[in-house]
């Protein structure tokens, strides 16, 4: 008897189906840094997206479709500061492609997000052009509005949300970001409990850790207003493209609610205790290392 | 999740295919009572279940002709027997259920729902059953016989029913229809729906005293049993892109789908897979391949309707866990199998969903043959 091949229908919703929704729900945040940082965002984020698909070729030898290293690429410029050099977003791209996805197990195979691999890397090889390019000294504003500095100002919400401050590509336009994850969710191509989760476990964090006597001194707002920590340093882009990635998120919702609460818990802890401003990237990589754990317990 | 129904012929009443000139059927495994050159009348047997075989079941002749060839298949050459006497019904209560189960292994009564599981064997569990279940639900797309033939032939199914409940001895019959999209007719399922018992991993209905049975496989008992006519046809849908009349007709076992199709004004040059049974659970077929007992559709699907896996790596969505009516994931099952897999009814359901387009039932079927 010949092997059935039953069924031999499918719902249609492939991972090419997924991944160009992905791409589609990105051109907002892409297109919102372009409108407000220029040609130097399109650069940043045209050769990512060239060398992580390079990348891809030159380890795998072949010249695979719809496999996400471009989406990568994209989210990976997305995180980088918007006065980065031309060659910072390549490197983190080739890095996040070459060490991130194809040396840490292959397509499907990752612990950690490939983004956020890139980005951990570049901190740890460039520091310097990392930071002094993180909180560039600017007419309208001087640093990240979630830093807790001597100087640190409120930066008014409606500058929040439309970018007008320095920070990364994607902090260019919180709102874009925002309307590039009410595509990814209406398009339902991800599981929208992980960025309600994130985000609502960051509002409630905010509001009921006790603040540091840093912030109490420097940056009292941040204490009291949880859309600080929601719009500031790429919660939305982290929230929305990064941990909601499948295949470094748990399997389960349960699971992925669990990793949602963990990966918010981790940032808030970061920047109500700590100097550093934000630690969203970080975040990301943290919560990916208790995936087996949570997967153990929830499937 | 809910999957595309297909059901377009739900409306079409139930017509009698054209004969084909000669039906065949599989002798393998078969003790054959006939020779080639024998004249057969309907109904008559062409071969016998060896006694060690228990799975094994009788075959008769849809056909009054003559065999013409016994090797490798049985063919006999003819035409059918167009007269079926209806309105007979005999009272259950006035047969011993010894008989009603004689009746049932001799006339070749199978699972006609797609399990092909020799009818009398499930009548005779050796357990006490209270409820027997007529499953009407027929949740495959494309597949709407069983709708018709509940809406057409409801007396000789109650009456299928009643037989089957009196040889089991259960004071219970239902008939189930409820209508929630695939997988909604999966037997278990039904059974904690309409008796709020569970059926616990590696047990059958029966075992919580519940039997199940097909709306056809109740009304080839009514006439095994009351008309004395063995399992000699059933009704089929016969659907898809490339069929040109499409609809549910009544085709007697053995005969070969490429003449159903044909009479069915299909464009072959267009199909891209034909499927005997339904499209989750059925099977591939050869335009030779015959109507079989268990076979709800003959469904002729052009390259737009179907799809074939390509095998991408898993992107750990999770969607094969969420789909999956027992709450297995498939994902897991097929890395590092476990006992749980006999809970898997190959549904397809994981397949269905699986964006990474993976063959997943027959990754868990390798599966459950590396657990044994």
């Amino acid at each position: 008897m010949t092997e059935t091949q039953t069924p031999v229908l499918h719902c249609g919703r492939t991972t090419k189906h997924l991944h160009w929704w992905v791409l589609a729900a990105l051109l907002c945040p892409v297109g919102g840094a372009i409108w407000r940082v220029g040609a130097p965002a399109a650069i940043l984020v045209g050769t990512a997206a060239v060398a992580a698909w390079l990348g891809q070729v030159i380890v795998t030898r072949r010249v695979a479709r719809h496999d996400g290293s471009i989406i990568t690429g994209v989210i990976l410029a997305l995180t980088l500061p918007a006065t980065s050099p031309f060659w910072l977003s390549p490197l983190g791209a080739m890095l996040a492609i070459v060490v991130g996805k194809h040396l840490a197990g292959g397509a499907g195979n990752t612990l950690f997000n490939p983004a956020a691999v890139g980005r951990a890397l570049l901190m740890g090889l460039v520091p310097g052009v990392m930071f002094a390019a993180q909180w560039p000294t600017d007419a309208i504003s001087t640093a990240s509005p979630l830093a807790k500095e001597i100087d640190s100002v409120l930066v008014p919400w409606v500058d929040l949300f439309m970018g007008d401050h320095p920070g990364s590509l994607a902090d260019a336009g919180p709102l874009f970001v925002l309307g590039g994850g009410v595509v990814l969710l209406l398009a339902r191509v991800v599981d929208g409990w992980t960025p309600l989760c994130y985000f609502g476990a960051i509002s409630l964090f905010s509001m009921i850790l006790p603040p540091s006597g840093r912030i109490e001194g420097h940056a009292p707002w941040l204490a009291t207003n949880p859309l600080f920590h929601l719009v500031g340093g790429g919660t939305l882009m982290v929230g929305f493209f990064m941990l909601t990635d499948p295949v470094t998120s748990p399997f389960t919702r349960r699971g992925r609610i669990v990793f949602a609460v963990t990966s918010a818990l981790f940032v808030m802890l970061v920047r109500t205790y700590t100097v550093y401003p934000d630690a969203g990237v970080l975040s990301v990589l943290f919560a990916n290392a208790l995936v087996p754990l949570i997967d153990r317990r929830t499937i | 999740m809910k999957i595309k129904e297909h059901k377009h012929t739900a409306s079409d009443p139930i017509k009698r295919l054209a004969p084909s000139p000669s039906v065949r059927f599989g002798a393998k495994g078969l003790c054959l009572v006939v020779a080639a050159g024998d004249s057969v009348r309907a109904g008559q047997l062409l071969a016998v279940s060896p006694r060690e075989d228990r799975f094994a079941k009788h075959v008769c002749s849809p056909y009054n002709g003559s065999v013409v060839q016994i090797q490798p298949d049985v063919v006999v050459h003819g035409e059918p027997d167009v007269v079926v006497a209806t309105g007979s019904h005999v009272a259950p209560l006035s047969l011993a259920p010894e008989y009603i189960v004689e009746r049932a292994k001799v006339a070749g009564i199978v699972g006609m729902g797609g399990g092909a599981y020799p009818t009398h064997l499930k009548l005779t569990t050796g357990l006490p059953v209270d409820t027997v279940i007529v499953n009407g639900c027929e949740s495959e797309p494309y597949l709407t016989c069983d709708a018709r033939v509940l809406v057409e032939y409801r007396a000789e199914v109650d009456c299928g029913l009643q037989l089957a409940a009196r040889a089991v001895g259960a004071s219970r019959t239902l008939i189930a229809n409820a209508h929630h999209g695939y997988p909604g007719g999966y037997e278990k399922t039904l059974v904690s729906e309409y008796c709020g018992h569970l059926v616990p991993t590696g047990q059958r209905p029966h075992h919580v005293g519940v039997i199940v049975i097909n709306v056809q496989t109740a009304r080839a008992l009514h006439q095994a049993v009351c008309l004395g006519r063995p399992l000699l046809d059933r009704v089929v849908t016969v659907a898809g892109g490339a069929v040109g009349c499409p609809g549910n007709y009544l085709v007697p076992l053995g005969t070969e789908v490429g003449h159903v199709l044909k009479e069915c004004a299909t464009d072959v040059s267009k199909i891209a897979a034909v499927v005997l049974g339904g499209p989750m659970m059925g099977r591939e077929a050869q335009l030779e391949t015959t109507v079989e007992a268990w076979a709800g559709g003959v469904l002729a699907l052009v390259p737009g309707e179907i799809h074939r896996p390509v095998d991408m790596p898993c992107i750990r969505c999770g969607d094969c866990l969420v789909a999956c009516p027992a709450g297995l994931s498939a994902r897991h099952l097929v890395l590092r199998p476990n006992p749980s897999l006999r809970d898997c009814t190959e549904c397809g359901m994981c397949q269905y969903v699986c964006p990474a387009e993976r063959p997943l039932v027959r990754l868990l079927r390798q599966a459950k043959a590396k657990i044994g």
